[in-house]
């Protein structure tokens, strides 16, 4: 599935402009760039519009006004199908969205199986091989209802991951885990980001973008007020906004 | 201790009433002077009455030695007729018989009018279950669908349906649509009955996909499934086991409701019901035994999809 386009920018997004049917205005003049192999973590206050903003970058969610391309690919443009240009983009929720009907093997061979029409020989080495790389080989038989929190979001990232994405979306993917659940799902993502994963990570998980990121994105009511590396981020925070949202959560 | 005695208790206040159910039944029929006959009953369930086997023409009789086959040779020599498979031999070696005579008599079992009635009550109730629930499928899609013609479509295909009675449905069908479209008795009242439960397998088929989280269609989207790729494998599948027992129910009531098409002649237990009434006069028992047909077909029908239940609740 990989593009022919060899420019060091994953992800652009130019002046993104997002309106939900009700009226909310969820996201104003949003621009940022992601590079290859590059982990941005997305923080900001309940409701700063993190979700509706990584929602864009995989077209969950349409914008209303804006550029946005990835690898190369203008995603809005008339001749771009989205099916494929997902393929490229995994994403992992918050509340898991595994498929229940199906066991750990069956939700991680899926979409490889039906999107990519790989053979079930070929996909199930790769399955397992990512499996035992989340340290749930032992668990391919069991249902989703079978696993721990922490279990389940770790088969997530799994599924996510057989479809060999280029980039890869979390939002908030420990914020539904109990507190003894986040080390495991934070050290996935963390083996993750050193193999060279480019990332974009919404998270209340302070420590893992101080440690793993290498730009943080701060938001607040639908605008990106910070896009700054971790150290003076944290440190010396540019925005006076940024200054008092982590003087409340730290 | 005191729940096993309760319970002992209340049971057998259940069987005296059940037993006092039944007693008033037969006081009832005591009170009209009626008496049961059940025996009519059987020969218009499994008709057991010996066939008889006529001979074609005016002939002449040969039985073979071991009495195996009977062969009658016509008086002009032309044609010769010869029976292999029968049970009673009624003539014997060198008879003649004329046209019309019989010459033995075959005992089989046959299907008897209620039987038979049985028979197209399962065999329209089938069809028409079948074509429910692919119209019920389309048009539950077509509901939830973001098009508005679509959506408009099929709201208004359930509202006209679910708003007028079944039975003007099947008049409809059988003559204006069934003149119109020259159909013949059985598909209009086939197609009557599936585009009824169509509009209720549809409503069914819907809410039991949107009881399906969205977080399923957008974790499969974003896996590059297309929608209709997500639908097959994520979100019916899941919709299905939810919708199970509402769809049983709607199951049970098409398979009653087909009575209702025996007001266009098709011949289905209802209305060999009826006929068979006329030919016996012993209502009472002919209308418990239609009844029962029907709680048969119903009963299994529940049974089977308590089975399938089963199985798929210990699928996860
Ligand atoms: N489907 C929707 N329809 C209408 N408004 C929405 C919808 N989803 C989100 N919003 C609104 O858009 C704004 C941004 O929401 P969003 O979910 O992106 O925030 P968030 O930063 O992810 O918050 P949280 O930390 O609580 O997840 C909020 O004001 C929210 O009420
Ligand atoms: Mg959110």
């Amino acid at each position: 599935m990989t593009n022919q386009y060899q420019g060091n920018d994953m992800i652009v997004a130019k002046n993104i402009d997002k309106y939900y049917p009700n009226g909310c205005h969820a996201l104003k003049a949003v621009s940022a760039t992601i590079n290859r192999g590059e982990v941005v973590v997305v923080i900001g206050p309940s409701g700063s519009g993190k979700s509706t903003f990584l929602r864009t970058l995989n077209q969950l969610e349409t914008i209303t006004t804006g550029e946005i391309i990835v690898d190369g690919i203008n995603m809005y443009a008339s001749s771009t199908n989205i099916n494929k240009l997902r393929e490229e983009v995994g994403m992992v929720f918050q509340n898991f969205n595994l498929f229940p009907h199906m066991n750990v093997l069956e939700n991680v061979m899926l979409a490889p199986m039906k999107v990519s029409k790989r053979k079930r020989e070929d996909v199930e080495p790769l399955a397992r091989k990512i499996l035992c790389k989340v340290g749930l080989e032992a668990r391919i038989d069991n249902y989703p209802s079978q696993l721990s929190g922490g279990q389940m979001q770790r088969v997530a990232i799994a599924r996510a991951l057989a479809m060999e994405p280029d980039v890869m979306l979390f939002d908030e993917p420990t914020s539904a885990l109990d507190p003894e659940m986040v080390g495991e799902v934070l050290e996935v993502m963390k083996q993750l980001a050193s193999d060279g994963m480019t990332m974009v990570v919404v998270t209340h998980e302070m420590g893992f973008a101080r440690e793993v990121a290498d730009r943080v994105l701060f938001m607040e009511d639908g605008q990106l007020l910070v896009d700054d590396t971790p150290e003076s981020f944290f440190d010396n925070p540019s925005h006076p906004r940024l200054a008092s949202f982590l003087s409340q959560v730290l | 201790m005191v729940k096993t005695s309760n319970n002992l208790l209340w049971y057998s206040i259940l069987f005296a009433i059940l037993l006092g159910l039944g007693y008033s039944i037969i006081l009832a029929s005591q009170s009209i002077q009626y008496t049961w006959r059940w025996e009519r009953i059987v020969p218009y369930l499994i008709n057991t009455e010996p066939k008889p086997i006529l001979s074609p023409y005016d002939g002449t009789v040969t039985v073979s030695a071991n009495a195996d086959a009977i062969m009658v040779s016509s008086d002009d020599g032309e044609s010769a007729f010869e029976v292999k498979v029968f049970s009673q031999l009624e003539v014997e070696d060198g008879d003649q018989v004329f046209e019309g005579d019989v010459i033995a008599s075959l005992s089989e079992w046959r299907l008897g009018p209620i039987a038979n009635g049985l028979l197209m009550t399962l065999k329209i109730s089938i069809v028409s279950l079948f074509f429910a629930v692919v119209i019920g499928l389309f048009v539950g899609l077509a509901r939830i669908s973001s098009n508005p013609i679509l959506k408009h479509l099929s709201m208004l295909y359930v509202e006209l349906v679910r708003g007028t009675p079944l039975l003007v449905q099947i008049f409809i069908f059988y003559f204006f649509i069934g003149t119109v479209l020259e159909l013949d008795r059985f598909t209009a009242g086939a197609a009557a009955l599936s585009v009824f439960a169509a509009a209720y397998v549809a409503e069914i088929i819907r809410s039991g996909i949107q009881s399906v989280p969205v977080g399923q269609m957008e974790a499969a989207r974003s896996l590059g499934m297309t929608y209709v790729q997500a639908m097959v494998y994520i979100i019916l599948p899941q919709a299905f086991k939810r919708t199970l027992p509402p769809m049983a129910g709607q199951f049970i009531t098409l398979i009653k409701d087909s009575s209702l098409v025996s007001v266009i002649s098709i011949t289905d237990l209802t209305k060999a019901g009826r006929e068979v009434v006329s030919g016996t006069f012993a209502p009472f028992e002919v209308w418990f035994t239609v009844a029962l047909l029907y709680l048969l077909l119903t009963g299994s029908l529940s049974w089977l999809v308590n089975k399938l239940e089963k199985r798929m609740a210990s699928s996860d």
